[in-house]
């Protein structure tokens, strides 16, 4: 999921999270436990029973971006493939009330499956009944409208792996660190569960697998445009900090310019989600170690199959998870193409020859 | 025989309504079988663009005086919110002027600082934009504010009276109360006369500072309204209601023949303008486009309807 989308959804009331354990494991909104999105799958007879059936989606975006072309790209091949016309693509610009507008629209067409994000737990609980009670066979991106049950009133969440996402992150600055020294931890200071997992599974791992690691400097974040100055007190503070997790690619090419100010070569960066400049840093042997991102495309196919499985009437997983990739100077390419189905910038591609 | 030709601007005022048929004729013919012409999508349009086309009204008032609003989508935000935020404590009629209040005392502040601290508009509220917005952040917590007073529901959102939608009723109510001043009052006359020529309107006798002041208020109780309106449709607040109307709305009144620089506005026209600009994204949208191509179409279309019911020939 991209980083603005996160900083600006950072205000889903998904207050559930809060009162749960740190769980060692990706767990829904409501608690629900993963099932690992590779499951969710309709094969060649099923995809037959839905050929020619004239079946119809619509794809209501919560925004537009790299992530959310992705996950449109995933989407649409899945329905190709199993023969379903997409009949409407729209983006709310994280405005509920379009979103409204944008389903209403959509419903003209008659679809038989919605994907979508929905922007807020409240608001899109009215929004989307109107589908639910037309028969569409709703699937969710990441977020789920307050009081709906599964499977009267959705198909399925989908969303990534939140929990092997922070904790490859953990993995990855600990390799490049050797498994020894101090730590910032820079995190999203918001409820908000998608962020809210990572940030914790980062921070749980490296206390509890890797002993000679230790977070010495906490500091939480709500608007990326603060990072450069959040970095650059923490160092102030933590002259000696061998790595630094930043909770998503924006805030992190804060951390980035901070070091690059200081003159600082030696501590590590290790961030969630693709950015160029990020990644042209770490394979330029930068400070940048990793990036671990999710598998957009992935989610997208997910989505589509479990809409798929729905108007066939098969059984849904009520919270899907779509594998995390980490992507490290050696894998950069390969790891671009996993994520986002894109081969990575040019730029990155170039530094790498 | 001498036939005679209608002048100039009323031809360029019949070109919105031109441009509203063929776009409407356009849809029909190239999504007849996608649902375009079904009773419940043109419901939708009207629908949705409800809380836009009140808020049309009060910018027909404000750029009509040779003034802008560049607040209203943020006066929206914190009407609705702090309606809702009332209404979880007391009784919802009192929400709801509570909602109403915000908007006009938004718009009193704006005009009292355009009018007697002399500032021009468009930096005034481009600064109010954001104290507004950001006192709508602060107020929700970020949080959408739930809205389960059903009486009001029904009355601003989703209820009918005598099988009308009641956001039909209030966008009606709003035009043609707003049509009326506008149209058929001394005070309207007023303000097409400051937006025409402010200096000469002052020196015949119009007390300008007054109704540059009033107007602003007009936007902002049309911003409290249409943040009752969505805080109905939506059963919630939020602090990003509003914000993607600012452009829409001001597209559609210029669309609608009204000009920027003042001294000449219709509501009619803001409806209609109003209207296109929801049956474009409406339109779009049903022809499967993707979400660029749709941003570009309508960006097109609308420079299009402007160029046209706009151009002055003798610049």
């Amino acid at each position: 999921m991209t980083c603005t989308s996160r900083n600006l959804l950072a205000s889903l009331s998904v207050l559930a999270f809060l009162a749960m354990p740190v769980s060692a494991q990706t767990v829904g909104p409501s608690g629900e436990a993963a099932t690992p999105s590779s499951s969710v799958t309709l094969d060649e007879a099923q995809a037959s029973e839905l050929q020619g059936r004239g079946l119809k989606a619509a794809l209501l975006w919560h925004d537009q971006s790299d992530f959310v072309n992705a996950v449109t790209a995933g989407a649409s091949d899945e329905f190709a493939r199993l023969g379903i016309e997409v009949v409407a693509t729209t983006s709310a610009g994280f405005d509920s009330a379009r979103q409204l507008a944008d389903i209403e629209t959509a419903l003209a067409l008659k679809p038989d499956i919605m994907l979508s994000l929905p922007l807020d737990p409240v608001s899109s609980a009215v929004a989307f009944e109107k589908a639910s009670a037309a028969g569409v066979k709703l699937v969710f991106l990441s977020n789920l409208p307050s009081g709906y049950e599964h499977p009267s009133d959705y198909a399925a969440i989908v969303t990534d792996d939140l929990f092997q996402m922070g904790k490859q992150a953990a993995d990855t600055l600990a390799t490049a660190m050797e498994g020894t020294g101090e730590v910032g931890w820079i995190y999203h200071d918001a409820a908000y569960y998608v962020t809210n997992q990572r940030d914790n599974a980062f921070k749980t791992t490296i206390e509890t697998d890797y002993p000679d690691m230790t977070i010495v400097a906490e500091a939480g974040i709500s608007d990326p445009a603060r990072a450069e100055e959040i970095a650059n007190a923490m160092l102030l503070q933590n002259p000696d900090l061998g790595g630094i997790y930043v909770t998503w690619a924006g805030p992190a090419e804060g951390v980035l310019a901070a070091l690059r100010a200081n003159g600082n070569k030696t501590t590590r960066i290790v961030t969630l989600d693709l950015s160029e400049p990020i990644a042209l840093d770490m394979v330029k042997g930068g400070n940048v170690v990793g990036i671990v991102a999710d598998e957009a495309y992935e989610l997208g196919r997910a989505m589509a199959a479990a809409g798929g499985r729905a108007v066939l009437g098969l059984e849904t997983p009520p919270f899907v998870v779509a594998p995390a990739v980490s992507v490290t100077a050696e894998n950069v390419n390969e790891g671009w193409n996993t994520s986002l189905h894109l081969d990575a910038p040019k730029s990155v591609l170039d530094a790498l020859q | 025989m001498s036939i005679s030709l209608p002048n100039r601007a009323v031809l360029q005022g019949l070109i919105v309504y031109a441009g509203f048929v063929l776009i409407f004729l356009f849809f029909a013919v190239m999504l007849w079988d996608r649902g375009f012409l079904s009773a419940q999508n043109l419901t939708n349009i009207v629908l949705q663009t409800a809380p836009a086309t009140v808020l049309a009204v009060g910018l027909v008032f404000v750029l009509a005086a040779g003034e802008i609003d560049l607040s209203f989508g943020a006066a929206v935000a914190l009407s609705a919110i702090v309606a809702a935020m009332v209404m979880r404590v007391t009784v919802w009629p009192v929400g709801v002027a509570a909602g109403l209040a915000t908007g006009m005392a938004v718009g009193f502040v704006n005009g009292a600082i355009v009018a007697y601290v002399r500032l021009p508009s468009f930096l005034v509220t481009l600064a109010t934009m954001g104290v507004v917005a950001g006192i709508a952040r602060e107020l929700s917590n970020l949080q959408s504010i739930p809205v389960t007073a059903d009486t009001f529901i029904g009355i601003f959102g989703g209820g009918k009276l005598l099988g009308i939608p009641s956001l039909v009723i209030w966008t009606v109510l709003a035009l043609l109360i707003g049509h009326l001043v506008f149209r058929e009052t001394r005070y309207g006359a007023h303000i097409l006369a400051t937006g025409d020529n402010p200096r000469a309107a002052l020196v015949s006798g119009i007390r300008v500072a007054r109704l540059r002041l009033s107007v602003l208020v007009v936007s902002g109780a049309c911003a409290g309204l249409a943040g009752l309106l969505y805080a109905g449709r939506l059963q919630a607040a939020r602090y990003t209601l509003g914000e993607s109307d600012l452009m829409t709305v001001i597209a559609a009144v210029i669309v609608g023949g009204t000009a920027l620089s003042g001294g000449r506005g219709t509501i009619p026209g803001a409806l209609v303008g109003s209207l296109m600009m929801g049956m474009l994204s409406n339109g779009l949208i049903l022809m499967g486009l993707s979400v660029s191509w749709q941003m570009i179409i309508k960006g097109l279309i609308v420079l299009a309807a402007v160029a046209v019911s706009l151009r002055d020939p003798n610049r």
